[in-house]
């Protein structure tokens, strides 16, 4: 009697989180849908299939894309976010290293600021930031970089200090009188040790870097495009005269880097993304 | 071909915190030194100077007839051996053994000779591309002393090697490393907060307290001639016991007067010093655990210095068997052969070694007599 | 070894450093100062004193109002990604065919980027409407139910991912124990499960508040504020201040000073109740 009961249950329950699941995969499949049907039947019946008539192929792929710039915008996004989180990566841990190791005023002070600006928002700076980005000429996919090695200074410096501390100091004094100079050391000792926490700062970065839209905007403008730039000038730059085919498909190639990432590397993603709530 | 002389050094932080005054001592070539004191003490930032870990804030660090001390550490002619043994994690036995080598740019084949001959000294030959994490603590300790073997260094620095094993694996490393002294016939500097580990190996033990070195000399003679309290109260286990007593003389003997004894001092302690200073004030008795006697011909042979402990408790130790009671006010330790028939509430009969027996000054527990 | 790795600092810390004073340090300065300014140009700056702050709240309704919808779009939020984030989690502790692939479906919105998940809603939310012949940007109610909708949407796995770690950390031996005192499911749920994950609790709030909080890639391509300016949030309103009227930076930077401050007191409000926790544990 409980027996099936249980059973009963535990149906009941899988049915409704299999429910749940197909809700959640739905506005992502319907822009899929969408961007294999012809522009014009996308904005009145989002939710039809495509059939002969309204079957577009890779029509809105390939006119809808090239005409926007989409794929310089997309190149550009993959060129800033790869170089911005090696540069994070490597820079903020050598930082964190020298805050740690190095104890004195000046270091806790640097790391109390770079902790502080984690809660400042962006629209706190960004005026400012773009005045003297702009002064200093570093408005263009090269600059930005750099840029955004200072927005992700904070939380990457505050992840990878807590994770050194834990290294014990005499590993690093072994490599001293093993030879290395701290260059060496950090390079050849610490930086292999800090993986795990490198993995996880760098993915942090990279999702915020690859979606970034504001700064991106207020800094290369939309003479150089990211993706999230692009979308958002071809909905806004439009007034009206959306090509919706070609929309939908800059959408379903914003979210495939995603989700490629995503199923390659879940486990340190989900991982990460958590590490980084909790200690942030 | 390294001695290590420490001329005045001293050792500051921040200009204001001195951990060490001025140190003098010298350690000779091929010598198993052993530093030992409580935690504190200093012994580990000493070593950490000959390293070159620590800056020396003041005095001369000579390595063999070098003055070392803006010498890096790569070219101080050292290894070290760590407490937590430090080794890389990320690398395999193997590299971590020839990490070292690598940095000088030794040639891949001489590295190869240097690793292998090492692990098979070590018994490492079969872990070489093992991970330290899948390495058992004594094999990673013995990684750790293959990482500085490989070097060949003139000097070898040993921080606290042994404990982070358990005892049993603690006391057959003992033997080793005594061994390993002996095969490689290099200089030796060891730290360690245990007095058994140093009286075990060392050809001569360096005692500190508070930055201040308080003996050196043979694990004998620290035994015998402590040279103040603190000495003799560090080495050997249980601690010696010391006891307040009165000094007194009579017709041209010494006494010793605590509780309800009047035991007299043997020749050879009023010999060695005039206790004439001394007469009428309160000294410090010290008397080792294990030269209180309970056997009955002892009893017979010394019945002046015969004392009577009420036990308050009695634990068994196998050979031994240890009392623990009062005199006075004073707690007491005795340890006697454990075919004694003893039991806690007894009241034991035990004679003092005198001969074995220590004076300090109360003030500044200093020996009065060697 | 310190005083030499001192030595290294051009090295291992100026990069980041230089970095940090060009995007935070110095702009957060000047932002400071500007906010007390008049200006357009950042070097035309005259001193007004706190004339900016005054002007910001009486000027027009628009900074209040989106304070006002953010409040309370943020209330929403964090009480429904948080509940139902946590019943997620309480069904996908236990292993069972499938956990796996539902934490993967759940949590893979997280990751698209607030202007792609602002358009994905628009044209779902849009597609809905339009049987009833009207858009999203017909009614501020509309917009508003479109933004808890679309943050439940992306933040719910997130917080589901956070909870699940804090339920597997209870320990089996006090499950049982309460299964033995003969405490029932509820009973459990509210006397066990609830006091341990208290923690990830903690968390997930604050997450879900900041968030809302700053929203503003996700505002922007939902409604981009309309009709009018009833959806518009505080990140976009100071967004609109700085760069839709002319003259009107300084008020734009005195918004965002304001701004700012009700975040860092949300954010030292949780490292004040983190931190007690903590200490209780």
């Amino acid at each position: 009697m409980t027996k099936t009961k249980q059973k009963g249950l535990r149906a009941l329950k899988f049915l409704f989180l299999l429910l749940l699941a197909i809700l959640f995969l739905v506005p992502i499949l319907l822009v899929f849908m969408n961007s294999f049907k012809s522009k014009f039947y996308i904005i009145g019946s989002p939710f039809s299939l495509p059939n002969s008539e309204t079957f577009a192929g890779i029509e809105n792929y390939i006119k809808g894309l090239s005409s926007s710039g989409f794929f310089a915008a997309f190149g550009r996004s993959v060129f800033i976010t790869v170089f911005s989180v090696l540069l994070i990566v490597v820079c903020t841990a050598m930082t964190a290293w020298f805050i740690v190791r190095v104890k004195g005023k000046f270091t806790k002070l640097l790391y109390y600021l770079f902790v502080f600006s984690m809660i400042v928002p962006f629209q706190m700076v960004m005026f400012t930031m773009t005045y003297i980005v702009n002064a200093i000429s570093f408005n263009n996919p090269i600059g930005i970089v750099f840029v955004y090695l200072g927005f992700g200074a904070g939380l990457s410096v505050f992840m990878l200090t807590g994770f050194i501390k834990s290294v014990p100091l005499e590993i690093e004094e072994a490599a001293t009188i093993d030879g290395c100079n701290p260059l060496q050391t950090f390079f050849l000792v610490v930086f292999p040790i800090l993986k795990p926490t490198a993995i996880t700062v760098a993915i942090l970065n990279a999702m915020w870097i690859w979606n970034d839209y504001l700064l991106p905007y207020l800094i290369l403008g939309t003479g150089q495009k990211t993706v999230p730039v692009a979308i958002q000038i071809a909905m806004q730059g439009a007034y009206g005269s959306v090509d919706w085919g070609g929309f939908m498909a800059m959408l379903v190639l914003a979210i495939i880097p995603i989700i490629v990432f995503y199923i390659s590397c879940q486990k340190y993603i989900i991982k990460g993304v958590v590490a980084g709530a909790v200690k942030g | 071909m390294a001695s290590i002389t420490l001329k005045n050094i001293k050792k500051t932080y921040d200009a204001k915190h001195t951990v060490i005054e001025n140190l003098n001592l010298e350690i000779k070539d091929k010598e198993f030194m052993i530093l030992v004191g409580p935690s504190g003490c200093g012994k580990s930032t000493t070593l950490r100077m000959i390293a070159g870990l620590e800056e020396i804030s003041g005095g001369e660090l000579l390595i063999g007839d070098r003055v070392v001390n803006d010498v890096a550490p790569k070219d101080r002619d050292i290894a070290m051996v760590f407490q937590s043994y430090a080794l890389y994690p990320h690398m395999s036995v193997y590299k971590n053994m020839a990490f070292a080598l690598k940095r000088k740019h030794e040639k891949q084949e001489e590295i190869d000779r240097k690793v292998h001959a090492a692990a098979k000294v070590l018994e490492l030959e079969e872990y070489l591309n093992r991970k330290p994490r899948a390495l058992s603590g004594g094999q990673r300790q013995r990684v750790a002393l293959g990482r500085a073997m490989v070097r060949q260094p003139s000097v070898f620095l040993l921080d606290e090697p042994l404990s982070n094993l358990d005892a049993k694996l603690r006391a057959e490393m003992r033997t080793q490393l005594k061994k390993l002294h002996q095969d490689l016939q290099t200089t030796f500097v060891y730290v360690t907060h245990d007095q058994t580990e140093a009286m075990t190996m060392a050809d001569r033990i360096v005692v500190m307290k508070d930055g201040v070195i308080q003996q050196v000399d043979t694990p004998q003679n620290l035994y015998n001639h402590p040279s103040n309290q603190f000495v003799a109260g560090f080495i050997g286990t249980p601690q010696m016991n010391f006891i307040d007593a009165k000094l007194a003389a009579e017709s041209g003997r010494y006494f010793v007067c605590f509780d309800a004894y009047r035991i007299p001092l043997p020749d050879r302690m009023v010999k060695a010093r005039d206790l004439a200073d001394y007469t009428g004030q309160t000294v410090v008795l010290g008397v080792r655990p294990e030269d209180f006697h309970g056997e009955a011909e002892y009893r017979l042979k010394t019945q002046r210095n015969l004392i009577h402990l009420p036990v308050d408790q009695a634990e068994m130790m196998g050979a031994e068997i240890y009392l623990y009671g009062e005199i006075g006010k004073t707690p007491v330790v005795a340890k006697i052969p454990s075919a004694e028939p003893v039991a806690a509430g007894d009241t034991a009969a035990l004679a003092l070694d005198m001969q074995a027996a220590h004076l300090f000054d109360k003030r500044t527990g200093d020996a009065i007599t060697d | 070894m310190h005083k030499n790795l001192k030595r290294y600092f051009p090295v291992f810390a100026l990069p980041t450093c230089a970095a940090f004073a060009m995007a935070f340090l110095i702009p957060f300065v000047m932002g400071i100062y500007l906010s007390f300014t008049k200006f357009t140009t950042v070097t035309n700056a005259q001193w007004v004193g706190v004339q900016n702050y005054i002007t910001a709240f009486t000027a027009d309704n628009n900074f209040i109002n989106a304070l006002w919808f953010t409040v309370k779009f943020t209330v929403v939020s964090v009480i429904s990604v948080n509940v139902i984030a946590f019943f997620l989690a309480m069904l996908l502790t236990r292993p069972m065919k499938g956990t796996n692939l539902f934490r993967s479906v759940f949590f893979m919105p997280n990751l698209i980027g607030g202007i792609v998940l602002g358009y994905i809603w628009n044209l779902l939310i849009n597609g809905i409407l339009s049987y009833y012949g009207v858009d999203i940007t017909y009614s501020a109610k509309y917009g508003f139910w479109g933004l808890v909708v679309m943050m439940n949407w992306q933040l719910i796995g997130y917080m589901m991912v956070i909870y699940i770690a804090g339920i597997q950390n209870i320990p089996g031996d006090l499950m049982e124990a309460a299964s033995i005192d003969g405490a029932g499911p509820v009973k459990t749920l509210f006397k066990i499960t609830i006091p341990m994950v208290m923690p990830s609790i903690t968390i997930c709030t604050f997450l879900t508040l900041t968030n809302s909080f700053k929203l503003f890639d996700q505002n922007l391509a939902l409604t981009a504020g309309a009709p009018g300016r009833q959806t518009q949030m505080l990140a976009l309103d100071i967004y609109n201040t700085f760069y839709g009227k002319i003259g009107w930076q300084g008020v734009g930077q005195a918004k965002a000073v304001v701004f700012f401050i009700i975040v860092a007191v949300i954010a030292f409000l949780q490292l004040y109740l983190t931190g007690k926790k903590e200490v209780e544990q």
